[in-house]
């Protein structure tokens, strides 16, 4: 559990305090994710996402230069041709804007983090072990997940847990000391339960059910259930029209205390924490007038 | 003596309707198949059920536990007491259960996915040792990477191992079953090779009639059904 008193999420210029939800825009660098399917992987169409998520209410972008599932082998010099460059970009564009990398690898890490990145979203679960000293050594803040032991880029075969709740709290806790252990601060580190990476549609959903077991950690939870196929299974959607429910997941999570969330959609995003942090009493209503003249 | 009859059948968590929820129907087909295969060993005089596992030689009463509560479904069960068996023999002996052959005196083994072809076919003449009128039950899947959508990615001869093992299930060949490559099943994530080839050893030189009742890949992963006589 964090030693830090006030539990204070701090990334890059920005702070973020109990209670206060932040917005994480994906915006992929790859021409196959399974969302947008290269709709930013153009060097402008990817600044243009950048420009409207900030000015909709993302607090952070998340630059992906790999699709997380299988797909066609990236090496790590494309991998930063993708991502290097833009990161600089973005960081004169947006001077206060927290910027997010999505990568697996430490190499990738080092480089995004000296052009600007704030957060290196290791989705893998630290599968390269360099991870942890590479985002140290860039005083970058790290997103520890869970994978259930799966290699990066694959899917999950049979994935079996006596308590995916529990397996999901000893990994990403575990990985979070190791973490501090070398170097990280303690107020950029997150916990990711990662739904639908290593984990069935039962699995995601119990996770999603009891996340207040996540976040009774003392570690920031970032959930990341934008669009995934947990949703799909369960409304028996294709990922285009998984917008609705994913709103609900995302807010069942933020009631459970989750405090960055991983969107696709950010103006939905926004619009459902806002009303939830004023629900929870950490906010208050714009204006109330109604009965009251 | 060598065994009587033989049913092979794969362990997809899938195949229990309460994990695959509102898609239980898609399985109805291969359901009816694996119970009708099983139903054609009733009137041994035992039955044991061979699945992969951990370690090879393993060896559970027919009353173990199993659960499918690591897949999502904790409501269902097989045997008794705290969950020992793996998926494998978890999935045989919740499909016995529902059989004719449920009556029978029952055993469990576990064979080794990595098990070399010796062990498999030495496993397979130990089990079938003695006066008995045994059937075997051996719970197998072919290959997981069959397609684009398969949980590991289409390895281009994944196809045709599957069809090969088909062929031989359905043949009741057990020399080509003893031949299949365990580096190339390792390759192909094809589970089912070492209880094949337990299947293999335990029908030694004996003459067998096949018949293969299902072989499609759904999911993207090869499922057999297979049932033999003497």
């Amino acid at each position: 559990m964090p030693d830090e008193q006030d539990h204070v999420l701090r990334l890059g210029s920005r702070s973020f305090g109990p209670g206060e939800f932040a917005v994480m825009a994906i915006v992929n660098r790859t021409p196959d994710s399974f969302f947008d399917r290269g709709a930013t992987f153009a060097t402008e169409a990817a600044y243009e996402a950048i420009d409207r998520a900030v000015a909709e209410g993302a607090d952070l972008v998340d630059i992906g230069g790999v699709k997380a599932g299988y797909g066609e082998p990236v090496s790590e010099d494309e991998e930063l041709r993708r991502t290097v460059d833009f990161v600089a970009g973005i960081r004169e564009r947006h001077p206060g804007l927290v910027i997010s990398v999505d990568t697996y690898r430490s190499g990738v890490a080092r480089r995004v983090g000296a052009a600007g990145a704030n957060l290196i979203n290791d989705t893998w679960a630290g599968s390269d072990p360099a991870m942890p000293a590479a985002a140290a050594e860039v005083g970058a803040g790290l997103v520890c997940s869970h994978v259930g032991g799966l290699t990066p880029r694959t899917d999950p075969h049979r994935m079996a847990y006596g308590d995916v709740v529990a397996d999901v709290i000893a990994t990403t806790t575990r990985l979070a000391e190791r973490a501090v252990a070398e170097g990280v601060r303690r107020d950029g580190i997150l916990i990711d339960p990662t739904h639908d990476f290593g984990k069935n549609t039962w699995q995601s959903l119990e996770l999603t059910r009891r996340l207040e077991e996540l976040t009774a950690t003392g570690w920031p939870v970032l959930v990341a259930v934008s669009n995934k196929d947990f949703i799909g299974e369960t409304l028996d959607l294709p990922p285009g029209r998984r917008g609705n429910g994913t709103l609900a997941a995302l807010s069942v999570s933020a009631w459970l205390g989750a405090r960055v969330f991983r969107v696709h959609d950010v103006p939905a995003a926004r619009q459902a924490l806002d009303l939830i942090a004023v629900l929870r009493g950490s906010a208050e209503p714009a204006g109330t007038r109604r009965s009251l003249a | 003596m060598p065994i009587v009859s033989a049913a092979a059948c794969p362990h997809p968590p899938l195949l229990v309707p309460a994990v695959a929820g509102g898609a239980a129907a898609e399985l109805d087909v291969l359901r009816a198949a694996c119970l009708s295969a099983i139903d054609q060993l009733a009137d041994a005089d035992s039955l044991l059920i061979v699945g992969s596992g951990p370690a090879t030689g393993t060896q559970y009463e027919s009353s173990a536990g199993g659960s499918f509560g690591p897949y999502g479904a904790p409501q269902v069960t097989v045997g008794t007491g705290e969950p020992v068996l793996p998926l494998s023999l978890t999935m045989g002996s919740w499909l016995l259960s529902q059989s004719k052959a449920a009556g029978l005196p029952s055993r469990m083994v576990t064979v080794a996915t990595d098990e070399p072809v010796e062990g498999c076919l030495a496993l397979g003449q130990e089990l079938a040792a003695g006066n008995e009128r045994k059937a075997l039950l051996v719970m197998g899947d072919g290959s997981a990477r069959r397609s684009e959508h398969s949980p590991v990615h289409l390895h281009p001869r994944a196809e045709i191992f599957d069809s090969t093992v088909a062929a031989a299930l359905d043949l009741a060949d057990t020399a080509t079953l003893a031949a299949l490559d365990p580096d190339l099943a390792g390759e192909l994530k094809a589970a089912g090779r070492a209880p094949w080839q337990v299947l293999a050893g335990a029908a030694g030189p004996a003459t067998f009639t096949g018949n293969l009742l299902y072989h499609a890949a759904p999911y993207g992963v090869g499922y057999f059904v297979a049932a033999w006589s003497a």
